[in-house]
C-alpha cells in the first residue's frame, strides 16, 4: 500500500477517533473514551509507518532526504506531533477531556492537505538550501512546539467554555460537569505551554543556526523569523502572567488561544507576506 | 529599604512593565511585518501633512528594527530584567540555602488522608527503609528527631532556582551580541568571475570595502536534478594574501567558509556577459592550431599576413546552434563568414547549402578551414561577505537559554518531608511534599513513593 493511501486511512481514523471523543463528552460512557483512544493511537502508528514509508519511497527514487521538507510533509508531521504529544499527556493525566478538543485539529490537518488545490505531495529533491541537517532539527523541534500549543490551546478552550457555563450557573449538569476541573485545565495549559516554548526556543535557534550557514545571517527579520518571534514572545507573556495578581485562569485560557492563532499565522499566513520562507508555497 | 524607596527602582522592578514592555514589542513587530521594511523614506512621507511625515521620520516607520522607539523597548526591558533579577535574587538565594529542617509550618497537616501508612513494625528497621527509599529517589537525605517523631527530609534540584537567572542573562547577552554585530560588523556583496580575483566588495549603503586580502574563484559549478531543479552550487576559492594562495576551499550552499574573521557564503551566480568560443583551424603550413577568443577579439595567422577577427558569438544562431562570426582582412581581400559548431549535421539536412550561401562557408577563406569546438561559457559566483563578531556572542546566549530552559524545566526543585509518628499501637508514616514548580507532578511522585512503601511493608 502507498503511503498516499495509509494517510487518507489516517485521516478517516483520526476523525471517528473525534466522534468518540464527541461521545464520551456527550453520553458520559467512559467506554466511548476508551475506543476513541484506541483509534487515536491507531491513526498514530498508521501515520508513523506512511511517515517512515515515504521516507524510504524517496531513497528509492534517489533523492533521499526526511520527509519534512515541503508544506505538504510539514502539515502531515504537524498532525503527527499533535496526536502525540496528546496522548502522552492523555496517558500521563488520566483524563480524557481534552481529545475532544484536541484531535479534531489533527483531522482537520490532515484533510486540509487531500482537499487544498495547492499543495504538492510529490517527492521532491531538495534545493541546495534545505540541504542542511539544521533544517531537519528546526523543523522536528518547531513542530514538536506548535503541537504542544496545540494542546494548550485545546484545554484553553475547554476552560472557557466551563468557566462560562460555571460562572453562569451552580448545578453544571451534563456534559459540562465531565469537563476536567478548571484546575487542572489550568495547569495542563500552563504545562504545555511551557514544553511548548522550550521546543520552539530550540526551534527558533536551530532554525537560525540554519539560516547563518545558509544565508550568512542568523537573523534577517524576514517575516516568518518575525512572527516566530512574536509567537515565543506570546508564550514567554503567558509563562510571565501568573506573577501578576489577578493574571490566572481565564487570561491564562485566552492567551493560549491568541498564541495558537499567533502559531497559524506564523505557520501558513506568513506566506502571504514576502520574504525567504515563502519556498513553502511551492 | 533605600532601593524600595526609590519610584524610578520599583517602577523597573515590576513583572507588569515586563509584559507592557512584550506586549509592546509584539505591536512592534506586526506593524513592522506588515508594513514594507527598507523601503526608501521618502517614499512613504509622500502625501503625508509635514506634521505627519516629521513623526513618521522620527519613528522610521520604514525601518522598525532599527528605530529609536524599538532600541527604546529593548533597552527598556534589559534595563526591567537586570533590576528585576537583582531584586530578587536574595529571595532565590535564600530559597537556595533553605535549611531542610525546621519543615515548613503545617506541611503535613493536609497531606490526603491515603498519605498515611499504617505499620506495625520497629522504627529502627522502619527507618532505614524509608531512608533507603529517599535516597534512591531525592538524594542526599536528613533526619531529625522532633517530639511528634523522626522526620526525614529530602530534596533535589536546589539548583534550579538560579535558571531562572541563567535565561535572563541570556536574552540580555543575546541582545548585546545582536548589538555587536550591528555596531562592528559588516555584510557585502560581490561577484567574481571564473578566473578573476578581487579585493573590493560592495556594501548596501556604504558603498565599496576594501579587503585586506584578495579572492580568487577558481572555477564555479552548478548541478541539476533530472527535472531541472538545481542540485549543487559551488565555487572553488583561493584566498590570496601579499600575491601568494593563503588557503584554498570549495563554498558551498550551507557550507560558508571562513576566512581571517570573514565568512563567505555562496549566495547567487550568473552568466558573464561575454561567452569565449574555441576556433580550431587547419591549412597553410601549419597542423591543426586552436584559439580561445570573445567577440571582438582577434589574432594573426601565423605563415600568412592575414588578421582574423571575431565579430559575433552567438549561443542559437538562426535555430543552428553555435556560431560564430569572423571576418578574415587579408592584404588581397577581405572575407566574412560563419562557423558553426555542428557544421556537418548542417550540411547533411541541407546539401549544396555551402556553395549556395558561402556566407555559411567555414573554408570561404582558402586553404583555411576553421570550426567550432564549442563557447565557453563564463560563470560569475555571487558571494555574501559578511563579518559579525555578536555572532559568538548570540550562540553564547542561546546555548544558556536552552540550559536555562532545562534546568528551570526538567531539574525542577523538589522538597519532601517524611514523618514517622510512634503511637501507642503503630506507627503513623506521613509524607509530603514542596515544589514551586509542578505540585501535580511532585504529588504523584509521592503516590508513588506511598505505594512503593506499602508493598515492601507487606514483604
Ligand atoms: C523576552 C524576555 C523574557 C523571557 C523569554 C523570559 C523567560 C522566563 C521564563 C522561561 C521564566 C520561568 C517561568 C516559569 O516559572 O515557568 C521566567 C520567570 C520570570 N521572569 Fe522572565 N523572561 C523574560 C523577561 C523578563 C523580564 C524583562 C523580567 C523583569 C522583571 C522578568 C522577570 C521574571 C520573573 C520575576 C520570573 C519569575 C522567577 C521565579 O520563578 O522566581 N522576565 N522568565
Amino acid at each position: 500500500m502507498s503511503h498516499t493511501m495509509i494517510l487518507s486511512i489516517v485521516t478517516f481514523v483520526y476523525f471517528t477517533s473525534f466522534v468518540f471523543y464527541l461521545f464520551r463528552m456527550i453520553l458520559g460512557r467512559e467506554f466511548w473514551g476508551r475506543l476513541a483512544m484506541i483509534f487515536a493511537w491507531s491513526g498514530l502508528a498508521l501515520q508513523t509507518a506512511a511517515l517512515i514509508l515515504r521516507w524510504k519511497a524517496s531513497y528509492d527514487l534517489g533523492i533521499g532526504h526526511v520527509p519534512l521538507t515541503n508544506l505538504y510533509e510539514s502539515l502531515i508531521f504537524f498532525a503527527w506531533a499533535i496526536v502525540f504529544f496528546y496522548l502522552i499527556i492523555e496517558w500521563r493525566i488520566g483524563n480524557r477531556a481534552a481529545g475532544v478538543c484536541v484531535v479534531p485539529v489533527a483531522f482537520l490537518i490532515m484533510a486540509y492537505t487531500s482537499i487544498a488545490p495547492d499543495i504538492n505531495n510529490r517527492i521532491e529533491p531538495l534545493i541546495p538550501a534545505l540541504q542542511s541537517n539544521w533544517l531537519t532539527t528546526h523543523v522536528v523541534t518547531c513542530f514538536m512546539g506548535y503541537a504542544a500549543f496545540t494542546v494548550a490551546f485545546g484545554c484553553g478552550l475547554l476552560y472557557l467554555l466551563k468557566n462560562q457555563i460555571a460562572g453562569k450557573s451552580e448545578n453544571t449538569t451534563g456534559f459540562f460537569s465531565r469537563l476536567p476541573a478548571l484546575n487542572l485545565l489550568e495547569s495542563l495549559i500552563y504545562q504545555s505551554a511551557a514544553l511548548g516554548f522550550v521546543f520552539i526556543t530550540i526551534g527558533i535557534m536551530t532554525g537560525s543556526i540554519w539560516a547563518h550557514y545558509a544565508w550568512g545571517s542568523y537573523w534577517s527579520w524576514d517575516p516568518k523569523e518575525t512572527w516566530s518571534l512574536i509567537t515565543w514572545l506570546i508564550y514567554a507573556i503567558m509563562l510571565h502572567v501568573r506573577y501578576v495578581a489577578g493574571w490566572h485562569g481565564q487570561r491564562l485560557a485566552i492567551i493560549s488561544l491568541v498564541g495558537f492563532a499567533s502559531v497559524l499565522f506564523t505557520y501558513l499566513g506568513v506566506n502571504y507576506l514576502p520574504g525567504l520562507h515563502t519556498y513553502i508555497q511551492s | 529599604m533605600s532601593k524600595k524607596a526609590n519610584p524610578l527602582w520599583s517602577f523597573f522592578s515590576s513583572v507588569k512593565l515586563t509584559i507592557i514592555l512584550l506586549i509592546l514589542i509584539v505591536i512592534l513587530f506586526i506593524a513592522a511585518s506588515f508594513l514594507p521594511q527598507y523601503g526608501d523614506a521618502r517614499q512613504y512621507v509622500q502625501g503625508l501633512s509635514p506634521a505627519a511625515a516629521a513623526v513618521f521620520l522620527f519613528l522610521r516607520i520604514n525601518d522598525l528594527y532599527h528605530s529609536p522607539l524599538f532600541y527604546l523597548l529593548l533597552g527598556m526591558l534589559s534595563v526591567n530584567l537586570i533590576i528585576c533579577s537583582i531584586n530578587r535574587f536574595y529571595f532565590s538565594w535564600q530559597q537556595f540555602q533553605a535549611l531542610p529542617f525546621p519543615e515548613p509550618a503545617g506541611i503535613f497537616d493536609n497531606s490526603s488522608p491515603n498519605s498515611i501508612a499504617i505499620a506495625n513494625q520497629d522504627i529502627k528497621s522502619l527507618s532505614s527503609l524509608i531512608e533507603a527509599f529517599l535516597e534512591k529517589k531525592f538524594g542526599c537525605v536528613k533526619n531529625k528527631n522532633t517530639e511528634n517523631g523522626i522526620i526525614f527530609s529530602a530534596g533535589r534540584g536546589r539548583f534550579s532556582v538560579f535558571g531562572v537567572y541563567i535565561v535572563h542573562t541570556s536574552i540580555l547577552i543575546m541582545i548585546a551580541g545582536g548589538l555587536a554585530g550591528s555596531l562592528f560588523g559588516f555584510k557585502a556583496d560581490v561577484n567574481i568571475r571564473e578566473g578573476e580575483t578581487t579585493d573590493t566588495v560592495y556594501i548596501a549603503g556604504r558603498g565599496m570595502q576594501k579587503l585586506e586580502f584578495a579572492v580568487r574563484c577558481d572555477k564555479f559549478t552548478v548541478e541539476f536534478y533530472d527535472n531541472g531543479a538545481p542540485k549543487t552550487y559551488r565555487s572553488d576559492l583561493s584566498f590570496i594574501r601579499e600575491g601568494k594562495v593563503d588557503y584554498q576551499g570549495a563554498l558551498l550552499v550551507n557550507h560558508p567558509l571562513t576566512y581571517s574573521d570573514i565568512r563567505f557564503y555562496q549566495s547567487s551566480y550568473g552568466l558573464a556577459p561575454d561567452t569565449k568560443a574555441v576556433l580550431t583551424y587547419t591549412g597553410g603550413r601549419e597542423k591543426k592550431a586552436s584559439v580561445v577568443l570573445a567577440g571582438g577579439d582577434s589574432f594573426v595567422l601565423r605563415g600568412n599576413n592575414a588578421t582574423v577577427q571575431v565579430l559575433r558569438v552567438e549561443e542559437d544562431i538562426m535555430s543552428m546552434g553555435p556560431a560564430v562570426k569572423l571576418r578574415v582582412s587579408s592584404p588581397r581581400k577581405n572575407y566574412e563568414f560563419w562557423v558553426f559548431q555542428h557544421i556537418e549535421e548542417i550540411k547533411k539536412a541541407n546539401p549544396g547549402l555551402l556553395s549556395q550561401v558561402p556566407m555559411f562557408n567555414p573554408g570561404l577563406f582558402q586553404p583555411y578551414l576553421f570550426s567550432l569546438e564549442r563557447l565557453e561559457q563564463e560563470y560569475f559566483t555571487g558571494l555574501h561577505v559578511v563579518r559579525d563578531p555578536g555572532t559568538a556572542i548570540v550562540a553564547l546566549g542561546g546555548i544558556l537559554m536552552v540550559i536555562g530552559l532545562f534546568i528551570i524545566y526538567y531539574l525542577p526543585q523538589q522538597r519532601v518531608w517524611v514523618r514517622l509518628e510512634s503511637t501507642a499501637q503503630n506507627t503513623v508514616i506521613t509524607i509530603a511534599g514542596r515544589t514551586r514548580r509542578n505540585q501535580a507532578a511532585l504529588d504523584r511522585r509521592i503516590t508513588e513513593l506511598q505505594l512503593h512503601l506499602k508493598e515492601n511493608l507487606r514483604a
